[in-house]
């Protein structure tokens, strides 16, 4: 079963940032937001998969200290398993999710072109809201 | 939000937000500015990022930003921050990322004219030489050992393996080693991002660029560094790559732990710190040290890239083609220093991101050569346009912790500069203009269009008009390579 992506609801939506790339990601439940998050990252580096290429499940484990902690985390992971497998990561399974742990599996696709790289995720001004939709949460990454 | 109204006017080119304009602002927030550039700062949050610096615990006399000043995360680009030493806090979002991105210029003996003929196959030289681009590798794989031996030694790795010279590190700031590095305190994840990376310019804003001097300000200064009318010159613009990225958030990260530990209060969790003399604190500033001695060593490996391009292209066609380093500039760094604050020395751990050590006449940590004249501060243009070569001054020693402004500034975002420019386009422009271009993307060569900067030439007329470092020379492009 993937975490992604059952409603209608917009995944992310970029914002503009002087000299950074900022992002706010939705989800109707922190599953979701997680998830779409994770989306975003890959859709903005505009990575593209290697044609017939197979995927290659990644079990991911994070602990931290709040789900803020946890959402940077997750997302440095992704761009961590980015560079060391050449992979992208459009799907995911998010089997456990509480305000300090994550579990989850990821579901690698072999990119053949990244119009730029993200090098970090920030924790600046993070917060994650829930909202009349669901949940949201405006992240700031260092490209 | 923070408008002009809150801004006392200091002098001409100095404006203040008092300490009183928040109440959690240990010291107030000044920017050098000129009325315009003070209007582009007011356009995004760069100014309640750097009010947000003065909150920093141990922060001494006021939280500064330079002329350049954009939004970044946590500080703003273009921030500098003094905290006493050793009981003030080290912040690695006062650092950035990049850990020692910065500057290399080299000098030739050529006057343009000599190279015409040879320039677009001394560009293609050096993009086959150096290598660019999203998730370039390197020149000089590393093994395990001698990664632990370029964090802790910088260029003076690069000079034992036959990278540099002597002279090379001289003119480089720290002469090319931060004393105090720990490969140790560097994590496992980073050391695999850099043992592929040494020797790599990366992508994003960074580059190379064949420059010649174009103007002399101060005929003196320019004699003493080595430069003179229409030579040639190369920059280098790149930093710690990988492993400087995986440095910052590692501790970035940490140190979300460190900051309810020693119960600091913050309004942005980017800008987490810690004592400086706290375990955090002290694992943090050894690592850093690692990575930017990283960074000088593949500026240096760089450095050794271009002089052999300049061999492979002008060997037997010119009389004297060889390279010689006017200086080396770190600006993302967080370093040691001591300065004079209320009349007494005081040891300050000074954070710089997005800003230049400027230091002027008589300043510790200077070459011989250079003590009576100050540093070279090198200030690179945005794509296609001037870049500067300025000197510290003494009223940089008394005013800024030694520092002054370290490029143009964005002023509008990525996103924006791809909408509005085309890459292809904009290197038709360029090479329009009678300059070369090579680069890795064309959508990575429209994000860095000049439309998106400010212009340098009314940042670097603040800092000099303030008297924070002086104008020497300007350099005008004629070949860039980009990643």
């Amino acid at each position: 079963m993937s975490t992604i992506i059952a409603s209608t609801m917009k995944r992310f939506e970029e914002i503009p940032h002087t000299a950074d790339w900022s992002f706010r990601a939705f989800g109707k439940d922190l599953r979701e937001l997680f998830a779409n998050a994770a989306y975003a990252l890959f859709e903005l580096e505009g990575a593209r998969a290697r044609p017939t290429a197979h995927e290659t499940a990644r079990d991911i484990h994070i602990t931290a200290l709040d789900y803020e902690a946890l959402l940077v985390n997750w997302l440095t992971e992704l761009l961590w398993l980015q560079e060391v497998h050449r992979e992208m990561y459009p799907r995911c399974d998010i089997s456990t999710l509480t305000p300090t742990e994550l579990r989850a599996r990821a579901f690698g696709v072999p990119f053949q072109h990244l119009d730029k790289i993200i090098k970090a995720v920030t924790y600046h001004n993070l917060v994650i809201q829930q909202t009349a939709e669901g949940w949201q949460a405006v992240i700031v990454v260092d490209v | 939000m923070v408008t002009k109204q809150d801004f006392e006017r200091i002098s001409d080119c100095v404006y203040q937000v008092p300490q009183k304009f928040r109440g959690d602002m240990r010291v107030p927030a000044r920017l050098y500015a000129s009325d315009e550039l003070l209007e582009d700062a007011l356009q995004d949050d760069s100014v309640k990022q750097l009010v947000n610096t003065a909150t920093l615990p141990g922060v001494v006399q006021y939280a500064l930003a330079m002329p350049d000043i954009h939004q970044g995360y946590g500080f703003p680009i273009g921030g500098v921050a003094a905290t006493r030493a050793p009981d003030g806090v080290i912040s690695p979002g006062g650092v950035g990322y990049d850990i020692n991105c910065g500057v290399r210029l080299l000098a030739s003996h050529l006057h343009k004219d000599e190279i015409a003929s040879h320039l677009r196959d001394l560009t293609n030289a050096l993009y086959k030489n150096c290598p660019s681009g999203v998730g370039s590798e390197g020149s000089v794989p590393l093994t395990a050992k001698q990664l632990e031996e370029v964090l802790e030694r910088g260029s003076e790795w690069a000079l034992k393996n036959g990278y540099a010279r002597r002279e090379d590190l001289d003119r480089t700031e720290e002469f090319g080693c931060i004393p105090g590095a720990a490969a140790s305190a560097v994590s496992a994840r980073a050391r695999e991002r850099g043992r592929e990376q040494l020797g790599t310019l990366g992508a994003g804003n960074h580059f190379l660029e064949i420059d010649h001097v174009a103007e002399v300000y101060d005929a003196r200064t320019a004699e003493a560094f080595g430069l003179f009318p229409g030579q040639i010159v190369v920059q280098i613009h790149c930093g710690s790559r990988g492993l400087g990225h995986q440095v910052c958030t590692d501790y970035v990260n940490e140190f979300q732990r460190a900051v309810r530990h020693y119960n600091i209060e913050l309004p942005d969790r980017e800008l987490a710190c810690a004592p400086f003399d706290s375990p955090e604190g002290q694992a943090y500033f050894k690592a850093m040290a690692a990575a930017a001695n990283f960074a000088f060593a593949n500026r240096q490996i760089l450095a050794y890239h271009v002089r052999r391009s300049f061999e492979e292209v002008l060997a037997g066609k010119v009389k004297n083609f060889d390279l010689f380093q006017i200086y080396d500039v770190a600006h993302n760094i967080a370093k040691i220093e001591e300065h004079e604050v209320e009349g007494r020395r005081v040891k300050l751990c000074v954070h710089r991101k997005g800003a230049t050590r400027a230091f002027g006449p008589g300043a510790a940590g200077l070459p011989a050569d250079l003590r009576t004249i100050g540093q070279p501060v090198l200030i690179p243009g945005s794509m296609g346009t001037a870049s500067y070569v300025l000197v510290g001054t003494a009223k940089a020693m008394t005013e800024t912790f030694g520092s002054t402004c370290h490029g143009a500034g964005r002023v509008f975002s990525r996103a924006k500069s791809k909408k509005s420019v085309r890459g292809e386009i904009l290197r038709q422009e360029l090479e329009a203009r009678g300059i070369v271009v090579r680069a890795g993307s064309m959508s990575g060569l429209a994000e860095e269009a000049p439309q998106a900067y400010k212009d340098v030439s009314r940042v670097v007329d603040v800092v000099h008009r303030a008297g924070i470092s002086r104008k020497v020379v300007r350099l005008e492009p004629l070949a860039v390579i980009k990643g």
